[in-house]
């Protein structure tokens, strides 16, 4: 019996102490060959994305002497939540891309690294569009660094503006235009649309972000103060509710439901001839082998006075708290953000990128339709904001979406919609 | 000597039956087969404390925290109850939006799989073709199943309402319209009663044809041999499945996460469940403390409505061969 207690202690003892082990952090000298190793993670893994950055990080390990870059690919879905236990755990990565909007947060929380002791700010910040380098500022120090952007455009259909009788090279201006130019390009057979010209909820520019076109770009937030409920963004949601009504709720949603699987386009099937999206929509358009005839313009303005005001977002390259090897981290992403690397993405992805001089470069490479989006999206960037989230509010835009698709649904008005909705942000601050 | 007493002792009797037969087991001898008992049920002792006990209790004392995970672990008392219960709208939205999934589909599920268990309870050829057809909904996993609805209740493409269209009628536009996306889960969910089906089948098939055969020859009609054999039979399994089922349709998440866009709980927040409310919570605005507060809130719910069963459940579940009854 005795021999039976000690055999089965032993086992027991033998694998408490693998477990203990599996705990215990691994040695601090994580090294090959004398590098130090910066493991770097990124959710790119798709056939287009995966070789561009390993390109971008072979490059960057054939000019170092002491730091080799590993590329971690994990899953859009889980990387985020993954990075946020390792910081937590304390033995998080070297570089992690997360989302810009976000910054803020992480920083008041303790997610990210300071960088301002690794960098000039003054003259760094330079490289990068202003509104971008903003969003990375916590306190007036950086916690990240921009890395890829983003511009909301409006492309259109130049056959059907044929066949309409409207100007093909002669897109809407203003909100007017779109309306009158919307009503010319329906298509309507036995009371059901087969085409419609334009509604403004299709695509990539929503409600919050309309919103922020008519007031002049600003969001529901500026400066931490809220600017939910403003004249003209109660006249913009009023404005977005007579669309639905002229379409009609059931039009709407049929034309929702069929698009809402995203394999097919309604922009690109011809169901709709107005459409707003993201630059590298193009891509899509390029590759759906429609050779579609299409136009591209920045987004309408509100009235004649006002700017094309636009909706972006992005992400950025930042160094989780409890990094082993900040140091090392921050001399890759000074590669990874810099020109040489930024223009070979956006060639390689035909991305939006953060960095000014290389957007620009990679313009004179390129001909035909893909240098016609560019440059909108290059022109569009300074009329881009972007939506950061604060702290005091982490979770506005979900206490305002429901309120804004109440008023679109017809169930209160605009305004009843934007003064609930400052009412209800306002009594969850923190 | 009970029945737990004779199996314990069975081995040692097996090994050496003269001597251990009459003699009482030594004190240390008792704690010595205790302590390889205990060492035998180590590894699942070590889990429960460690990956369940442990941190149930931390979210309990989290939940009187403003804990963020990274940063903040600071005791504000019940300030997030009172926040719960006085500031947050969407609270109150989720716990509504759940508790009309739970009282509609409980019942449909449970009455849905007792009526296709008694029809597949008959004595008709080809059964077990049409008993396997029933339940291989219960087989498909989670994911793809609410894709394969979303495109059946697509508005205008979709099967199901090209289906009522043949009756003339005009189906809603289920997953977009605020007023039909709960209806339409609930809908999805009546898919697949087959995996509750087998355990009433199981039991119909348990039940003694004697007493048919009674009823019978005393002239009972179909309904009256329902309702007087068949369902007082198949209390125990209904109670059990009412219990697992309320307490599944209250943790009801995937579905809304998956079949809503970006998982927010879509159109007017009409699918904006407990736990989703709660996961945004946790992982979107890594508030631990405010969603920790919340799971003890749900879990409270969870617990009396558990315990309300489990009495009232006393009055009309019939056990076979129970003393009391």
């Amino acid at each position: 019996m005795k021999k039976v207690i000690g055999s089965i202690s032993l086992i027991v003892i033998l694998l408490l102490s693998t477990i203990l082990s599996g705990c215990s952090n691994k040695s601090d000298a994580a090294s090959s060959n004398g590098k130090v190793v910066v493991d770097f993670w990124t959710f790119w893994g798709s056939e287009t994305r995966r070789p561009v950055i390993e390109k971008i990080v072979d490059e960057f390990n054939k000019s170092q002497d002491n730091i080799l870059v590993k590329h971690t690919f994990i899953p859009w879905g889980d990387i985020w939540t993954k990075n946020l236990a390792a910081v937590a755990a304390g033995n998080p990565a070297d570089i992690v891309i997360n989302d810009i909007n976000s910054v803020s947060q992480r920083a008041e929380n303790n997610q990210a690294e300071d960088l301002s002791k690794y960098i000039d700010q003054d003259t760094f910040k330079e490289q990068f569009y202003s509104n971008l380098w903003e969003t990375v500022l916590y306190k007036d120090k950086p916690y990240a660094v921009p890395f890829t952007t983003d511009t909301r455009l409006l492309f259109y259909n130049k056959d059907a503006f044929k066949e309409a009788g409207l100007d093909p090279n002669k897109p809407p201006a203003t909100w007017k235009e779109l309306e009158e130019y919307a009503e010319k390009l329906d298509v309507k057979q036995d009371d059901k649309y087969t085409r419609i010209g334009f509604y403004p909820l299709f695509g990539g520019f929503g409600a919050p972000s309309w919103l922020k076109n008519a007031d002049n770009g600003t969001g529901y937030l500026e400066n931490g103060e809220l600017t939910i409920n403003t004249p003209n963004k109660v006249k913009a949601l009023e404005w977005l509710v007579e669309w639905q009504k002229r379409y009609g709720k059931k039009t709407i949603q049929n034309y929702q439901a069929e698009f809402s699987n995203g394999q097919t386009n309604p922009f690109i099937g011809g169901k709709v001839a107005m459409f707003t999206d993201v630059a590298t929509f193009y891509t899509q358009i390029r590759d759906s082998g429609t050779k579609m005839n299409f136009g591209v313009t920045t987004m309408p303005t509100f009235d004649e006075n006002s700017k094309p005001w636009s909706d972006g977002g992005g992400f950025v390259a930042e160094i989780p708290k409890g990094a082993k090897h900040p140091k090392e981290a921050m001399e890759f992403i000074k590669y990874l953000t810099g020109e040489k690397a930024q223009k070979f993405w956006a060639e390689k992805n035909y991305d939006n990128v953060a960095n000014i001089k290389a957007a620009e470069s990679v313009l004179n490479g390129l001909t035909g339709d893909a240098k016609t989006v560019y440059q909108n999206a290059v022109d569009s960037m300074q009329y881009t904001t972007l939506s950061p989230v604060p702290n005091q509010y982490p979770d506005y835009q979900e206490r305002i979406n429901p309120l804004v698709e109440s008023a679109i649904d017809g169930k209160i008005t605009a305004e009843e919609a934007l003064i609930e909705a400052e009412k209800d942000v306002a009594k969850m601050k923190k | 000597m009970t029945a737990d007493q004779a199996k314990t002792r069975l081995p040692s009797i097996s090994l050496s039956p003269k001597k251990t037969r009459a003699v009482a087991p030594s004190v240390s001898s008792v704690r010595k087969r205790n302590l390889i008992g205990y060492i035998f049920i180590l590894p699942w002792l070590i889990g429960f404390v460690g990956l369940i006990a442990g941190p149930l209790l931390f979210s309990l004392f989290a939940s009187f925290t403003d804990y963020n995970i990274t940063s903040k672990m600071n005791f504000i008392g019940l300030e997030n109850y009172k926040r719960m219960f006085t500031l947050d709208d969407m609270f109150w939205t989720a716990l509504w939006n759940t508790l009309y999934y739970v009282i509609f589909s409980v019942p449909l599920t449970t009455a849905g799989a007792i009526m296709i268990a008694v029809l597949l309870n008959q004595q008709v050829k080809g059964m077990k073709v049409f008993r396997t057809i029933y339940y291989l909904p219960s087989i498909l996993s989670g994911v793809a199943v609410y894709f394969l609805w979303m495109q059946l209740l697509s508005p205008s493409t979709g099967l199901v309402n090209q289906f009522l269209h043949i009756f003339g009628i005009e189906g809603p536009s289920w997953l977009f319209d605020p007023n039909w996306t709960k209806p339409a889960l609930i809908l999805m969910k009546m898919w697949s009663v087959g995996g509750g089906m087998l355990l009433y089948l199981g039991r119909m098939q348990g039940i003694s044809p004697s007493l048919y055969e009674a009823a019978d020859l005393d002239g009972a009609s179909g309904f009256r041999k329902f309702f007087h054999i068949t369902l007082p039979m198949i209390t125990p399994i209904i109670f059990f499945d009412i219990i697992t089922s309320t307490i599944g349709s209250f943790q009801i998440f995937q579905e809304a996460y998956v079949m809503t866009q970006n998982g927010q709980g879509g159109p007017g927040n009409s699918l904006l469940f407990y736990n989703l409310h709660m996961w945004n919570n946790a992982f979107k605005s890594f508030d631990m403390g405010y969603a920790s507060a919340m799971a003890w809130f749900l879990f409270i719910i969870i617990m009396a409505l558990t315990f309300t069963n489990l009495k009232v459940g006393k009055k009309w579940v019939y056990y076979d061969g129970g003393d009391d009854k």
